[in-house]
This record gives C-alpha cells, structure tokens and sequence, in this order.
C-alpha cells in the first residue's frame, strides 16, 4: 500500500478573509468578496469591459510578516508568504526539528510577478532607457519566485517546484505534493497557490479575451454566478492559499492535528483547445475517475465535489454534464458547492483554496453557500448545490480544477474518521 | 457617413485577411462557425480586428447576435451610422435585428479558465 499523505496545516489569503478562521467564517456566512474597480490609473476605466474584481483591499506585507520578508518579491509571493506562514504555524510545524532535504516547496502560479512585470516593461518602452530597469526584475518575474520565497525563509531544501497550469496550476501543486511524498522523495510539502494579477494589462487581457462577467459592473457582489442563468463570465480575484502536507507516519510521529488525507489525483490534458473545453464532458468526467482510481474510492462513495465553477456560460454547463456522466444517479445527491462565487477566479491560488475549503467541509461537514444562485441554470443544474450553507457528513471531497491550455486535474480528499 | 457597401466591403476583407482566403469566396449569408470554421475564439479575434478598423467597442452582449457575416455586416453598419440616428437606436437596433435568427452562440463566455 502507498504511502498515506495527510494535510496538517492551513493558510488563507482570500478577498473574504486573511487567516483560515476569518476566511471560512466568511465563506459559511456566504460574504462576497467582489466590489467594483474605481480605478485603474492612468488607464480609462471605460476601456474596461468587466469592473469588478475578488481583490483584497489594504494588504500590507508589513502587517503579517517580518520587516523586510516581503520587500523583494511581487504581491503574489507575499501572499504565498503570509498564506505559508499561517499554514505552518497551524500545522504546529518546525523547520528546526525537520531534515530540510525532506522538506519540500510545490507552488501552483498561473501568471506570477505582474505587478512589477508591467510597471518595468512600461517604463522601458516609454522612457527608452534598457539601463533603468530595475535589477530585481528578472528575480520578480521569474515564475518560481514564490517557491523560491517560501523556501528560503523557512529553510526547506527538498524538491522546490513550481507548477503553472493557469487555473489549474494548484490543484497540480496538492497532486504533485502528494506524489512526491508517496515517492519517498520527501516527509513534507509545503504547498501553496498564489496569484495576484488583476493589473491594467492582464485585466484588459481577460475583457478581450471575453472571459469575464461584464453585466454586473454596478452590482459587483452579483457577477460572480456559478450555475446561474443570469452568469456571464468569470470574475477575476486574486490570494493565495497554502496547506501543509505530510507522509501520515510523518505526521503521526509529531503527533499533528490531520485536517483530512489527500488521497488521489489526476492530471490529463484535453488536447483540444488553447481556451475552449469539450463540450460532452468526457474529458472531464475521465479526470475525475481516475483521480477517483487513484483514491481507491468509487463514485457512489464520494459525498462533495468542490466545482471548478468559473461562471462562465460553457464551462459550468460542461462541468455538470462531466459529474453526471459519471456519477449518474449520484449526481443530485452530491453536496456541490463553488468557491469562485465568494471570491472570484483566483487563478493560481483556485486550486489550494478549494483545498481549503475541502479540508475544513471534511472536518466540519459545513459546505459553504453558492453565492447568486438565484435562477439555477437547467443546463448546470444539480440537487446538492445551493445558495444556503448545508451540512451534511462528508468522508469524501473531490476537487475539479481546469486550466487554458487544454488543461485538467482532479484531487480526492478523505475524511481520516472515514 | 459610412455607406453599407463600404462596411460590407471592409468586414469581408478582415474576414477575408483573418481566415487567409479570398474575399470573393465570403458570403453575407455564411455562418461564422457553420460555414467558416471560426470556433468562439476565432469569432472573438476576428471581432478584435473589426473593432480596430471601425474604431468600435462591441459590448460582450452583442456577440450573441453576430453568428453570419450579414449579422455583423448589419451590426457595424448600425454602429458606425450618422448621429441622425439616436444613439441608443444605432446601438441596439442591429443587435436585436441580428438577434432574430436564433443560432449558436459565438460565444464567448466558453472559456475553461
């Protein structure tokens, strides 16, 4: 039998909450986190098409890190920073008492340093002068900055990967922790998923690419629609999310607190289109079981799926004919909620946060509400999925998680009292 | 003022330029995805180059009426009319005429993200 890998530690920067006990209150109490872009300076706002956004509002790093920590990287990585710190501090974990070689770093990141990334690419073709930008730009941008971040300041020297899938890339980093740790190539993983790109270039990047919701510009708390009739697109926010995962002997040895074993995972490609999914689902649908394969568990053993949900138009329809073609008669007895209704589309940070959410749904057998779920969309419709927070025992949660690039992935996690 | 020949002129030419083929093989009546093979994301770049030509900005709403070459040849041709016309007429009248035929969406909101 493989190794047993359990989750002992959680951190959450979210557009609804700093810090796992704010976010999941939040979360169950179903609180958006969307309000309206006032601002784009010095870019017209009407050149937007979509003006709202899942952002979080006054983040200092000075105010959850050590002077200094955060000062060298992009908004991205300090949030992997202050979500790392957070999750190994709940796991009780310390670096001192660890073989650091055994200590690895598996961070998912769709777009990376693009606070800084734009600032320096602007003043380069506006101003002319290659000798003025900055030097710590290459460093920024570098997509592996966060991993790198989060290693150096905690001293991890295991395997330090960084996983970019776009939307998927941290459902990828708990999958890739997962068989790093079954592999023997490492005791633990600090895992995290963290974006923060809702920047004048890569927002305008998404309104051309007539990703997101446009409709709801002067309701924000009501763009974000998972399975919705009225949904028109995705709405952009950024966080990070980052959990801690150990071999369960590991973690039995140290006597830690398991929030909920990570007990299969799939990572397949359509091969279809850059940005488009297939449309009959089954590409989908094979995800999920082999994920399921993986787990050791069937389809009828599964009590919660945690919905990719973008509230896109194609995308949460495709989604609900996926879990029908292969839950069947299961499907509407499934809790099925969507976290990108509270927060928006994370991006990078989607995947740990609907880790997040699974371990503590698992724990607590609490399922946060789908927020605007007030005209369920026949398309997408499923009998476990509402607008009001549920509770229901839940022994396992499957999390679906799809990137651009063709891309999918699925993670189940198991209640360890299962 | 923009005469409807000069648009149809014009669109058929970016079609023509974005698909690599001869303009004189595009039809008014063809269907952008049916007939020449624009998936969404095809639709939604070949919109980009004719809200450049036209200097337009074509709302995500819009879209769901602009399935046939004929339908944005009408669309753009309502957006670009003389101010004569009441601003809010040149902007919804193509669109709801467009919107007639029932087909497909172009659309948009597809993405796996």
């Amino acid at each position: 039998m493989s190794t047993r890998v359990v989750i002992t530690g959680l951190g959450v920067v979210s557009p609804i909450g700093i810090g796992v006990p704010q976010f999941w209150k939040a979360a169950l109490e179903g609180r958006s986190g969307i309000s309206a872009i006032t601002s784009f300076d010095p870019f017209p706002l009407e050149g937007y098409r979509s003006r709202v956004a899942g952002r979080i509002l006054g983040f200092s790093p000075e105010q959850y890190l050590p002077a200094g920590q955060g000062d060298r990287v992009d908004r991205y990585a300090q949030f992997a920073l202050v979500a790392a710190k957070e999750a190994l501090a709940d796991a009780d974990f310390r670096m001192e008492r660890e073989e650091p070689h055994r200590v690895g770093v598996i961070v998912g990141a769709g777009m990376g340093g693009m606070v800084m990334g734009e600032r320096e690419i602007t003043q380069l073709y506006e101003q002319k002068r290659p000798h003025r930008v900055h030097p710590n730009f290459i460093p920024v941008i570098t997509l592996n900055s966060a991993s790198g971040i989060v290693a150096m300041t905690y001293g991890a020297k295991g395997p330090n990967l960084t996983i970019s899938t776009a939307c998927s890339s941290s459902a990828h980093a708990l999958g890739q922790a997962m068989h790093a740790i079954r592999a023997g190539t490492a005791d633990a993983v600090i895992v995290v998923g963290a974006d923060a790109s809702i920047t004048p270039l890569v927002f305008a990047g998404f309104c051309s690419l007539r990703a997101l919701s446009t409709k709801y510009n002067e309701t924000p708390e009501r763009a974000s629609r998972p399975f919705d009739r009225g949904r028109d697109g995705f709405v952009m926010g950024e966080g990070a999310g980052a959990l801690i995962l150990e071999s369960f002997a590991h973690a039995k040895k140290r006597k830690a607190r398991m929030y909920a074993e990570v007990a299969g995972y799939a990572a397949t490609s359509e091969a279809h289109h850059m940005v488009i999914p297939r449309e009959d689902g089954e590409e989908v649908a094979i995800t999920m079981r082999l994920a399921l394969k993986d787990a050791g568990v069937t389809p009828a053993q599964v009590d919660y799926i945690n919905a990719h949900a973008t509230s896109t138009t194609v995308g949460d329809a495709v989604e609900v004919k996926a879990i029908r073609l292969l839950f069947k008669s299961r499907a509407d007895k499934l809790a099925v909620s969507a976290t990108k209704s509270l927060v928006g589309h994370t991006l990078g940070a989607a995947g740990s946060l609907a880790g997040i959410v699974s371990a503590l749904t698992l724990t607590s057998g609490q399922i946060h509400p789908t927020l605007n779920l007030d005209d369920p969309d026949p398309a997408c419709a499923l009998a476990g999925l509402s607008a009001q927070p549920q509770t229901r025992k839940t022994k396992v949660a499957l999390i679906n998680a799809f990137g651009f690039g063709s891309n999918n992935a699925a993670v189940v996690l198991k209640s360890l009292s299962a | 003022m923009a005469k409807t020949s000069d648009v149809s002129d014009k669109i058929i030419q970016a079609l023509a330029d974005y698909l690599k083929r001869d303009a004189a093989s595009i039809q008014t009546t063809h269907h952008l995805r049916d007939d020449l093979g624009l998936d969404s994301m095809a639709v939604i770049e070949m919109l980009y180059r004719i809200e450049e030509v036209f200097n337009l900005q074509i709302p995500d709403q819009d879209l769901v009426g602009l399935t046939t070459v004929g339908q944005v040849i009408a669309y753009v041709q309502g957006r670009v009319a003389p101010p004569k016309a009441s601003a809010k007429a040149a902007e919804h009248t193509p669109a709801k005429a467009a919107a007639k035929k029932p087909a497909a969406k172009p659309s948009t909101k597809s993405k796996k993200a």
